[in-house]
């Protein structure tokens, strides 16, 4: 139950004082209707192909998960110890949503799926995270996405 | 990415953290730390949260924070909310409750992998999938038992740390016993607060885990230390 005042002791306390970045500028750009975009995964769970390296630390790289990934190949390597992965290991689409999203773009929901997701260590100071963020844009750009699903763990 | 022209819409699952944070789009779940999309086998709410959070991507102006309106359904293949309960099949709590001695928890550890060994390769066959990332059963319990008991040990893959090997291998292990036990025959499978009390409480793993955990925190080495006092053993178990 991710509502922290009904959270037990100690991990209420402790996501309750985790600091989070502010915004001076809230950007906002708009697009096309949902049926003509290409949606690209961005999670933070920690997730890598099985034989790509694992997450060591908390230095704000990420992985790269081609559209064509298997949920037998994908693991997740996320270093909290804190949070559930049964529910992961029963079913990816629980954390990374691969499935239903092809599902989506076959029915003509959206226009597509992008060729590559991405995946980043959640625990990361966000700042640690921006450079390759800044990096992933043109990436995203180059493989014609124009909608991020942004998913937490 | 918003700011450089790519429209961005997120799960939220601490709300707290979003009002702070305030993306462009975001839908706040109400469900469990792990579990975004809500319920693992249930593609029709799955569907559901992913199509409130795309959506998002239409609203004429921002920022938008959004709550999803339901909680996760209930978990039908878990027992969380089963009066009955989930319970192993195969109890090891009386045998190591009383063992501190480190070989002997090893052995204890030993028998409880060969207990579950041929429910995992059964799970492996029924899935054609694990979670298990580096290190197989046998790989896992030799790195942790020896690391517990205080031997020297090699690093059994140059590529890590020893420190990211410990984490790592815990994790490998529990990832092993879940896929284990949900293989074993019975009414209900186990909720996940359920196999964490199990798996904490009453297995010798966990025990074993316990034990890195105390030694990692002597460690000089500060990643070891660190390991130790965050990476092993959850908040609510510790």
């Amino acid at each position: 139950m991710a509502r922290l005042d009904r959270m037990p002791e100690p991990m209420r306390s402790h996501l309750a004082k985790l600091p989070c970045p502010s915004f001076k500028n809230q950007p906002w750009v708009s697009g096309q209707p949902l049926a003509h975009r290409r949606v690209s995964l961005i999670s933070t769970a920690g997730l890598q192909r099985r034989g790509d390296r694992p997450f060591e630390g908390m230095s704000g790289d990420y992985r790269v998960i081609p559209g064509d990934t298997k949920a037998k190949d994908l693991v997740m390597t996320h270093i909290s110890t804190n949070f559930d992965r049964t529910g992961f290991q029963r079913d990816w689409n629980v954390v990374f949503p691969l499935d239903r999203l092809r599902e989506l773009a076959i029915e003509g929901i959206i226009e597509s799926v992008a060729a590559y997701h991405y995946s980043f260590m959640g625990a990361t100071d966000p700042a640690e995270m921006e450079p390759a963020a800044r990096n992933l844009v043109r990436l995203l750009k180059g493989d014609r996405v124009d909608a991020v699903l942004l998913v937490p763990v | 990415m918003e700011g450089e022209g790519i429209p961005t819409t997120q799960i939220s699952l601490i709300r707290e953290h979003t009002e702070i944070i305030r993306p462009p789009r975001a839908l706040w779940v109400p469900f469990e730390l792990g579990r975004p999309l809500g319920a693992p086998e249930n593609p029709v709410f799955q569907r559901r949260v992913l199509l409130t959070a795309l959506d998002l991507l239409d609203a004429p102006e921002g920022p938008v924070l959004v709550d999803f309106p339901d909680e996760a359904p209930e978990d039908t293949a878990g027992a969380d909310k089963n009066p009955a309960g989930w319970s192993c099949p195969v109890s090891f709590a009386s045998e190591i409750r009383q063992v501190t001695d480190i070989e002997r928890l090893r052995a204890a550890l030993n028998r409880e992998v060969a207990d579950l060994r041929p429910w995992y390769d059964l799970s492996i066959e029924k899935y054609d999938r694990s979670a298990v990332v580096e290190f197989g059963p046998d790989a896992a319990l030799e790195l942790l038992a020896t690391f517990a008991s205080g031997k020297k040990l090699e690093i059994p893959d140059a590529n890590f740390s020893l420190a990211t090997a410990l984490r790592l291998a815990s994790q490998d292990l529990k990832a092993f016993y879940f896929e284990a036990v949900t293989a074993q025959p019975g009414p209900v499978l186990p909720g996940s607060s359920e196999f964490s009390q199990w798996f904490w409480q009453e297995t010798a793993a966990s025990r074993i885990l316990r034990t890195v955990k105390e030694r990692c925190l002597k460690e000089a080495d500060e990643s070891l230390r660190k390991t130790g006092a965050l990476l092993l053993i959850p908040l609510d178990q510790s």
